[in-house]
């Protein structure tokens, strides 16, 4: 799976005062260490960027293209800030992201087009994140073909479910997880992207990395083809790479429904099982999920 | 052809719990079925309604709330057996006094007061602690202490301070009221901390009532799924009886307070939903609410 480094993120307080200082020490140690990790990409959030958002695009872009050979997402809400952006990168760039809502098809589509980039595109509407796979679908087919017509071809197009954390709304894990199984189908050829670590938002700090690297491979199974996520987490690249098969047989064991003999297990891989129950709506989710 | 009803068989069984001791005690819970499905299985053991007491006199009651109680409001002791005469299954005791934001009264005060009444009753006892979590640890450890052996239903148990509360009931034998804020991710989260050192036998829960227009739907659903994830899907830490306390928030309301046969209304009919939705002992205040929840429990309505 390809994987975005997520840690350039204007929430971040780190990131936040790097920014407004113009330290670029602190935005390239970060580079750095995720391309060090394995990352494939490096993402670039900065939210809505109010505040001079061409200058700061560009500077950023360039402090982190002074560090690493990787290619950027630029990842921001605001139309002016991507395309400074976008205009700054040496390597093909990934647009992240564009959405079925009004203004993110007329603003973020024709410079995914303008600028030939790799581009996300997530089923967002002008109604919010749709519940069910069948309102993803809707949703998805609809922007995709809009993309199309404007001159981008599936194979830059990388599709986002909208990943939703599993302590509000456990159902969404599978929710997901179906989407990207179906998805391949649905559109030949399109890519697709998760915020990865979104499933974890809201659990407590020291266990997200269990949700998040459980999620990723059981995603993966279903053909998913990169995730954002976070690339400091040695398990998750390790798991990524296929240096852990006992963990990943075992998590796709539990996908099968196939019997386990939990005894046998050591803690870890306990631990995994649960959580893919807990990621399938098998058992109920609480922060204690490893505890019971 | 002849019809035949679809039933189901589900793998799960809600924890039978065991209140009070010797002849006094009553059972709860041990449904193997969702809610009031008595053809699907077996209900063993019937809902049971309790009436509130309080430990110091109310200050925010109605005329119609005071009015049964005319008397009796002072004497704790006497208030239980009056709420007993009139038909309660048992009795809420709510150590309001020991509540530090009114009258601060001390835990050893409050804890002879319910061993009076555990006494004086003929029946199992609930008591619940002012609902300050500080001060509750106090209190409820105290009340433990005191009346060691009489199997009380004590509470409120809460995340912030079911460790000491949780450790004095298991060493003087009593049950407990496990509390969560309205969130049932949050709800297992306490099941599962209080499983590792507490019998499911002795939990009840309080997933939080609220009253009808103020968000009963969320009580409601909670409970719900609390049967489905217990009795449907089997998970062991939410296989426990449920408390709806009810009364306190439904008394709280606007339209409780506008008059008496509205007031008497909005209780019931909490109540009802709630019972419906699977609570397997309802707290209410009025007479009126507890002679119609009584018979629609016995199947006469």
């Amino acid at each position: 799976m390809v994987l975005i480094g997520e840690s350039i993120h204007i929430i971040s307080k780190n990131v936040s005062d790097a920014v407004k200082e113009r330290n670029p020490k602190v935005i390239q140690d970060l580079a750095k260490s995720q391309t060090a990790a394995g990352a494939d990409y490096i993402d670039l959030n900065l939210g809505p960027a109010k505040k001079d958002p061409e200058e700061v695009t560009q500077w950023l872009v360039n402090t982190i293209q002074e560090v690493s050979d990787l290619p950027v997402s630029v990842d921001t809400l605001n139309p002016v800030a991507m395309e400074a952006g976008l205009k700054a990168c040496k390597k093909r760039p990934l647009l992240n992201s564009a959405s079925g809502r009004t203004d993110s098809k007329e603003s973020m589509l024709p410079l995914a087009k303008k600028y030939n980039t790799d581009v996300v595109i997530s089923v967002l509407t002008d109604k919010g994140c749709p519940p069910d796979v069948d309102s993803r679908t809707e949703s998805i087919m609809e922007t995709v073909a809009l993309a199309n017509d404007m001159g981008i071809p599936n194979e830059d197009i990388w599709v986002d479910p909208i990943i939703l954390p599993v302590s509000a709304d456990q159902k969404q894990a599978k929710e997901a997880l179906e989407f990207i199984g179906m998805l391949g189908d649905l559109l030949p050829g399109v890519k697709s992207t998760v915020g990865l670590s979104n499933v974890s938002n809201g659990t407590p700090e020291e266990l997200r990395p269990m949700l998040n690297r459980t999620f990723m491979v059981m995603l993966g199974r279903n053909g998913l083809y990169s995730a954002i996520a976070d690339v400091l987490d040695k398990d998750l690249v390790r798991l990524n790479k296929g240096e852990l098969p006992n963990i990943v047989n075992l998590i796709y064991k539990v996908m099968d429904g196939q019997a386990i003999d939990t005894g046998s297990l050591s803690k870890e891989e306990q631990d995994y099982v649960k959580t893919a129950r807990v990621l399938l709506g098998e058992t109920l989710y609480s922060h204690a999920w490893l505890e019971s | 052809m002849d019809y035949k009803a679809p039933l189901e068989t589900y793998s799960g069984r809600v924890a039978e719990v065991v209140i009070g001791k010797g002849e006094k005690a009553f059972k709860i819970g041990g449904e193997n079925v969702l809610p009031l499905h008595f053809f699907e299985g077996k209900v063993e053991n019937r809902q049971r309604l309790a009436l509130e007491v309080l430990d110091s006199e109310p200050k925010t009651w109605t005329e119609w709330e005071l009015k049964p109680y005319a008397g009796v409001l002072a004497d704790p002791v006497a208030w239980a057996k009056k709420c007993l005469e009139m038909g309660a299954d048992t009795v809420c005791l709510r150590l309001v006094s020991t509540d530090p934001t009114d009258d601060n009264a001390p835990a050893d005060r409050a804890a002879s007061v319910v061993k009076q009444v555990a006494s004086a009753i003929s029946t199992p006892l609930i008591v619940y602690g002012s609902g300050d979590e500080t001060k509750d640890i106090e209190v409820l450890t105290k009340v433990a202490e005191v009346c060691a052996g009489e199997n009380l239903l004590l509470g409120p148990v809460v995340k912030e301070n079911y460790e000491p509360i949780a450790k004095a009931a298991l060493e003087h034998g009593h049950c407990i009221v496990a509390q969560s804020p309205l969130d049932i991710n949050l709800e297992k989260e306490l099941n599962v901390k209080l499983l590792k050192t507490f019998p499911r036998e002795r939990i009840v829960i309080d997933p939080l009532s609220s009253a009808l227009g103020y968000g009963m739907e969320y009580s409601f659903t909670i409970i719900e799924r609390t049967k489905h994830i217990g009795v449907m899907f089997g998970d062991a830490t939410m296989q426990m009886p449920i408390i709806a306390d009810l009364a306190g928030e439904t008394g709280k309301t606007k339209q409780a307070k506008e008059n008496e046969k509205q007031g008497s209304l909005w209780e019931s009919v909490t109540a009802l939903s709630l019972l419906l939705a699977g609570a397997n002992i309802l707290v209410l205040r009025q007479p009126e609410s507890l002679k119609l929840m009584k018979e629609v429990i016995d199947g006469k309505i």
